[in-house]
């Protein structure tokens, strides 16, 4: 690992989130100086000049996310304002610039082009879907409510209509309630699992729940009864790079440690399949990850029924002609996971669908606890051959498979002061200092 | 990247430190942590100080922290290749290219057009051109020159490394055609004499200065090592000067070690192998009776004072007989290592061996005379002797990815790897994919990553796909080069997307193609270049794209843009090219025709072509090309015409079919659907009630009135 470069003082506060656009020459950043900043990459020099800095919300910015270039410069952010908050609703706000007519980037400027009011929550998460269906944007929110948008007005971007509202903690498993009985206990059920039992066994319930509810065409009260609203509630979403099997979003949301993996659909959304790991024996407890591989939920037992811990972030890899899917997560358990899921083979028929064949599949196939406490992010780049997370050790770790296919640790790096390098001793690292 | 890197050396840290040595869990108990994003530029890695989910207040004052700033460390897994680092990655891409071009074509893959030797021979072409273009680079690191740039990135010693790796490998397994199967001795002899030189020219010169060398320690230390490395200039001359020795059985022994060092057989001087083979057993022989002689010295005459020199002369006739067990002995005993007994095993205990008993014999002597773990390049070298190829790769990626990336293409192309059939990767792919993405931590080198990527199958391939799409096109680039910005705003594709472009259709990335057309098309939108954008929307087959850019057009026009027709004249040259495009439907193909129509009208009507203006509007109305929206608007244009007072411009059957348009929209509008048809309208006279817009179309209502009654009167 390498230093090569330095912005000294990004914001006023703490920087909340920072995201680079699709080349990477853009960085946006938020903080909780409710301010959105977007610094351009000098190539020459390796440094970061702002390019536009301007006050997006009226409550700490929590989340950014750009769109895709072919939709122009788009990015959106999530908000945890409080006083919003408190009369119901969370603003995100898409931000295109003005249009550029000399073609120069000092020209652009952002404006703010549309607000969302819909949750009632901090936004935790909001992320662009793959450019192959459209211009839409999920979000997800301590309502624990997903919500998608898609944009009517394309070169106005004015108008956002809310498409789908999914209540994480009660979306019913599986396309029909017949048909989660056998597909989702099959796959997932293991006799110490209560989870999936539960699914199973409250499945035509929730399902009723649910139409209830959507015929009301109001929120369920999902987070009635839930006390610790920082530790509940909706926390992080990546959308399924791959256009071939649908609209597919990996959520997660609450303390039981779970990741669903939610099918879009127009008519009902569903989840495809849950993603639980083990419960944490404490970061003390060793992992060893060379025995990590080979996991099979659909085999193997028991990954724990009491798991209490957060699913922070999660993070979908592109599938680069991969015939899986690679899925990342990071907990507050200090665990950083890989999983691999597996699509139903290919050669089933539409009828075959519903056959028990026809279920994806998860293998957990890397679990780590290096950062021996909470890990708040991870994410892929853009090949899905790298991952890196970052953990409250205040250390970054990169996560890479060898040719066996076997992820280990790729390398680390690290904030705290090291113990012979005196502090404000920049000379001795190859360091592009921002002025 | 190269040994050096500490890659998960856990004392790694950014400079400067946010908190001082073990302090971060204090940050975090004041609700801080770190977090991070991936470039797609790079791969790099930014880094920054975050609130910690757990932050009961993220807003609430913090004290830990070295200072109050925030910063954003950036990082990179690799060291971004330096400018002579660089070219050597360059250009030895073209060598790679030559190999992927000869490897991919028919000829080569047929089995029956070419043998296997003739194929190797190729290869081993090739690979020979990249052994000569690391010594160059080898040479050009050592010279002792001023670099103004600091020290190089990779040191002569590290292309030294790569130098010897390489050779080797061609050595044993490209071998020249015909060789394949023949005794591999001599040419692992010579490849170890060029590359570990022993024993030193120094120790020579100052032996032969002497008057009796063999009273000097390092006589026959030196003598027998030049024996076992084949050196036979110098084992002769050392030989010839014991004549001066005082023993006089020694100087009978000499005279017939001479005769045999000098007569030992060597492939190269024999047609066949078979001849070689019988020279060798008579020289045996030879050495069989020297053995003889050599025992029948009395143990009184074996020493000469300063030395046992029977001893020492019996281990040299040891290694002659081809006595393993001497020969491990004597190396061990002058430090050498275990690569020079495999060497000297093919030269003296079994001159016939082969390739494949080459890998057998090293994996035995290397149990007992292990390879340094510290030196990456032993344990490569071990691993290529031993013919463990998944080790050979292993070990070349922790010293150079360049290495492993390049061995593993000629693997490939020699058929050494082993496929397994449920792997993701096969190995080669696996290690050009490894090499690809170290490049790619240099952005500019985009061109040469996509193409080790493409090289590859179809998981190769699309990761391809990522960088291709991601390679910046620059389109805001500041230039001074105004010829250059002005070509690319009239329509000449140039630089970077050009680049692209031809990228993806060498490689038949369709995908990508349309990808970065509809990203192309966007930018010109933005740029107001409408007729451009339209055609790389129409390169993309992106018609939604295309009705966006209708849209914008129409919206130049709503917005009162003086550039209107000019802009919808930029487009309407597709009007005609798609025409006679098959399978072609869709509303945007009629939008498109619309804002053709609608900017003629336009045009006529600023150039006050009033007839014709007419002519065309009753065209638009008759049509039905306007979408509903658009109605009001291209009736409200009718008013200067139909209050054109030196001429009635329309037919009252015309007229009449403007009213009833007129009629159609109030219908709708009174039905709830004003939003629908007076949205456009609204934005263009800039009035948003509904009750004022109607008011509006009165306007066309009172002109059509008086227009009839024109028509009335002048009928009458």
């Amino acid at each position: 690992m390498i230093q090569t470069g330095l912005i000294s003082n990004a914001h006023g506060d703490l920087v909340t989130d920072a995201v680079y656009d699709f080349y990477g020459l853009r960085l946006a950043t938020c903080s909780l100086d409710q301010r959105i900043k977007v610094w351009r990459l000098e190539e020459s020099g390796g440094t970061w000049s702002v390019e536009d800095d301007w006050k997006a919300h009226d409550a700490p910015v929590s989340k950014l996310s750009w769109a895709h270039p072919e939709f122009g410069s788009i990015i959106a952010s999530g908000s945890f304002d409080r006083t919003v908050k408190d009369m119901g609703a969370n603003p995100i706000s898409t931000m295109p610039p003005l249009p550029a007519y000399g073609g120069s980037p000092s020209s652009s400027r952002w404006v703010e082009r549309a607000s969302l009011y819909d949750a009632r929550g901090t936004i935790r998460a909001v992320e662009f879907a793959p450019h192959h269906f459209g211009l839409k944007l999920a979000t997800i929110a301590t309502d624990n409510i997903l919500r998608i948008y898609e944009c009517l007005e394309q070169p106005t971007l004015s108008s956002w209509q809310l498409i789908d509202e999914i209540d994480i903690a009660n979306i019913a498993p599986g396309p029909s309630p017949t048909h989660v009985t056998r597909a989702q206990t099959a796959a997932l059920a293991t006799p110490t699992q209560t989870h999936a039992t539960l699914d199973g066994a409250s499945a035509t319930l929730v399902a009723q729940a649910l139409r209830e509810t959507q015929q009301a065409s109001s929120v369920p009260p999902s987070r009635a009864g839930l006390g610790n609203r920082e530790a509940d509630g909706g926390w992080t979403l990546s959308w399924c790079k791959d256009p071939y099997w649908g609209e597919i979003i990996a959520a997660g949301a609450g303390n039981n440690g779970v990741v669903k993996i939610i099918q879009l659909n127009s008519r009902r959304s569903h989840v495809l399949f849950t993603l639980e790991g083990s419960a944490s024996t404490g970061f003390a407890a060793s992992s060893n990850p060379s025995q990590a591989g080979g996991n099979d939920l659909t085999q193997q037992g028991a990954p724990a029924s009491l798991a209490s811990y957060s699913v922070t972030s999660v993070a979908w890899a592109p599938s680069c002609g991969r015939s899986y899917h690679l899925i990342a997560t990071a907990g507050r358990d200090g665990h950083v996971r890989i999983w691999k899921l597996k699509p139903p083979p290919e050669d089933m028929g539409d009828d075959d669908a519903m056959h028990e064949d026809g279920k994806w599949t998860a293998t957990s196939v890397g679990d780590f606890d290096h950062h021996k406490s909470a890990v708040g992010r991870v994410e892929w780049n853009i090949t899905g051959t790298v991952l890196s997370s970052a953990g409250n050790d205040g250390r970054i770790r990169l996560w890479k498979a060898t040719a066996n296919n076997v992820w280990r640790l790729a390398g680390s790096i690290g904030v705290e002061q090291t113990a012979e390098e005196p502090a404000g001793q920049p000379e001795s690292k190859d360091v592009d200092m921002e002025n | 990247m190269t040994r050096t890197e500490r890659i998960g050396a856990s004392e790694e840290s950014v400079v400067p430190a946010i908190v001082e040595s073990g302090e971060f869990s204090e940050l975090v108990d004041e609700g801080q942590t770190i977090s991070l994003a991936q470039s797609p530029l790079d791969g790099s890695l930014g880094i920054f100080v975050v609130p910690t989910h757990t932050a009961e207040d993220p807003t609430k004052a913090h004290s830990t922290r070295l200072n109050e700033e925030q910063p954003i460390y950036f990082v990179n897994q690799h060291t971004p290749p330096s400018a002579e680092r660089r070219m050597f990655l360059a250009d030895t891409f073209a060598i790679f290219s030559a190999l992927r071009k000869l490897v991919t074509a028919p000829e080569f893959q047929s089995t029956t057009s070419l043998g296997e030797d003739r194929r190797v021979a190729y290869v081993r072409k090739l690979a020979i051109d990249f052994v000569n273009f690391i010594k160059e680079c080898w040479i050009h690191a050592s010279r002792p020159v001023a670099r103004p740039g600091g020290p190089l990135q990779f040191s002569s010693d590290h292309y030294r490394s790569l130098y010897t790796c390489f050779s080797l490998f061609v050595v044993l397994f490209i071998p020249e055609e015909g060789y394949a199967n023949a005794p591999v001795g001599d040419e692992l002899m010579e490849w170890q004499n060029t590359h570990f030189i022993e024993p030193s020219t120094e120790e020579g010169d100052q032996l032969s200065g002497l008057e009796k060398p063999w009273e000097d320690d390092t006589f026959w230390p030196y003598l027998t090592r030049a024996i076992i490395r084949g050196l036979n200039k110098a084992s002769t001359f050392f030989l010839s000067v014991l004549s001066g020795h005082p023993s006089e059985e020694i100087q009978h022994l000499t005279e017939t070690l001479i005769s045999l060092i000098q007569s030992q057989p060597r492939l190269d001087n024999f047609s066949s192998e078979k001849e070689f083979a019988l020279s060798t057993r008579r020289w045996k022989d030879k050495v069989q009776a020297l053995r003889i002689g050599l025992d029948r010295v009395p143990e009184s005459k074996r020493f000469d004072g300063f030395e046992n020199w029977w001893e020492r002369l019996s281990d040299i006739v040891g290694v002659l007989e081809g006595r393993g067990d001497v020969l491990k002995r004597v190396c061990e005993e002058q430090g050498g290592d275990w690569k020079e007994v495999c060497v000297a095993w093919g030269i003296f205990v079994d001159p016939r061996m082969r390739r494949d008993d080459l890998f057998e014999t090293a994996k035995d002597i290397i149990a007992e005379m292990p390879s340094d773990p510290t030196n990456l390049e032993d344990n490569i070298h071990a691993a290529m002797f031993s013919g463990q190829f998944e080790e050979t790769l292993h070990s070349s990626s922790q010293l150079d990815l360049w290495l492993s990336a390049h061995l593993s293409e000629f693997m490939g192309a020699t058929g050494l790897l082993q496929v397994k059939e449920d792997a993701d990767l096969s190995p080669r792919d696996f290690h050009i994919l490894e090499y690809a993405e170290y490049v790619y931590c240099d952005h500019a080198l985009w061109h040469i990553t996509i193409e080790y990527m493409y090289s590859c199958g179809e998981i190769g391939k699309s990761r391809g796909d990522q960088i291709l799409e991601r390679v910046p096109l620059r389109f805001f680039q500041q230039t001074s080069d105004h010829a250059t910005a002005e070509r690319i705003r009239s329509g000449d594709v140039v630089g970077v997307l050009k680049e692209v472009n031809e990228a993806c259709l060498q490689h038949r990335r369709e995908g990508v193609r349309r990808t970065v057309c509809k990203i192309a098309a966007r930018n010109f939108v933005q740029e107001k270049n409408y007729g451009l954008a339209a055609s790389y929307c129409t390169s993309a087959e992106d018609w939604s794209g295309l009705g966006h850019i209708v849209d914008h057009v129409l919206e130049e026009y709503v917005q009162g843009s003086a550039f209107f027709v000019e802009h919808a004249s930029s487009i309407a040259p597709l009007v005609q090219k798609l025409s006679t495009q098959p399978n072609l439907s869709g509303v945007f193909y009629y939008r498109l025709i619309f804002v053709t129509r609608f900017a003629r009208l336009q045009g006529l009507l600023r150039r006050k072509e009033y007839a014709d203006a007419a002519s065309d509007l009753v065209a638009i109305v008759r049509e039905d090309m306007a979408p509903a929206s658009w109605w009001a608007v291209v009736l409200y244009d009718s008013i200067p015409l139909l209050d054109y007072e030196p001429k009635l411009l329309f037919s009252s059957s015309e007229a009449s079919l403007l009213l009833r348009k007129l009629e159609d929209i109030s219908i709708k509008t009174s039905q709830g659907a004003g939003l629908e048809y007076l949205n456009v309208l609204s934005r263009r006279v800039h009035v948003k009630e509904q009750a004022d817009l109607l008011k509006e179309l009165k306007l066309v209502r009172l002109a059509l009135a008086r227009y009839f009654a024109r028509c009335a009167v002048l009928d009458g």
